[in-house]
């Protein structure tokens, strides 16, 4: 097995980080955007009807 | 001669560093704490106010107006640098060009917007701090600006200084797509506060 094919399977430390961290980027956004929007829906229900 | 304790936070000192980092802003974010320090900042915020970028700020509007657009342009730089990167990463655009070379050069163009958006967000902040302290929006915008600036200096670019083929290429990707949403937040909040408040 070549020292490539061990790297590319096998995470190091700054791959691991970057999967947390972007893991919880990726769960922030989905849950503040999602907040965002069903307010604005509310709002334009409560106005609109 | 290392101990295994000693060499497990070695080895995995960033993962330790952003695991921590996000347990404890949950639990500060869900603690009376961040209450306190919110309310401890309005003091600061007023005074900002009164220095004179505040005073610039607030007196002459045109120079106000001067500054965001700089501040617009450079976030414009910034963005155009982050979307051409992580396009790259993703595949999308330029292929024919090493990804090494994209990054580098993305990356000092990122670093150039970075600051000038750093240093006119400051003065604009300055002369409409009163205003910022009670937007949601505007803590929001410092928490993806600040996870933004982390992600980039301490696992991005780390990550790809060295031979990208040898990354996992999921984790490439998935580095992509959270580089573009944090960024995207932060100016899609910028451009909020904007129109938040009176």
């Amino acid at each position: 097995m070549t020292d490539k094919n061990t790297n590319s399977e096998k995470m190091d430390d700054v791959q691991m980080a970057a999967v947390a961290i972007s893991a919880t980027i990726i769960i922030f956004f989905v849950i503040y955007w999602s907040i965002q929007i069903q307010s604005v829906r509310d709002l334009l229900e409560m106005a609109y009807g | 001669m290392s101990t295994s304790s000693t060499s497990i936070l070695g080895t995995y000192t960033k993962t330790i560093t952003v695991v921590a980092l996000v347990l404890f802003l949950l639990v500060f974010s869900f603690s009376g704490l961040r209450r306190d320090i919110w309310l401890e900042l309005y003091e600061f915020f007023l005074w900002l106010e009164t220095t004179p970028f505040g005073l610039i700020g607030k007196t002459w509007g045109a120079v106000f107006a001067v500054v965001e657009a700089f501040h617009l342009l450079s976030m414009a730089l910034l963005g155009g640098a982050v979307i051409v990167s992580d396009a790259r990463l993703l595949g999308w655009v330029f292929t024919d060009i090493p990804v090494q070379e994209i990054q580098d050069k993305a990356h000092r163009v990122f670093v150039m917007g970075l600051i000038v958006v750093l240093a006119t967000g400051v003065f604009m902040a300055c002369g409409v701090a009163g205003k910022l302290y009670w937007l949601p929006v505007f803590w929001y915008k410092m928490l993806a600006l600040a996870t933004g600036i982390f992600f980039v200096f301490f696992i991005r670019k780390p990550m790809l200084k060295g031979d990208i083929d040898k990354i996992n290429p999921t984790v490439v990707k998935l580095v992509a797509i959270s580089s573009m949403l944090v960024w995207m937040t932060v100016a899609a909040t910028g451009r909020w506060i904007g129109f938040a408040g009176s």
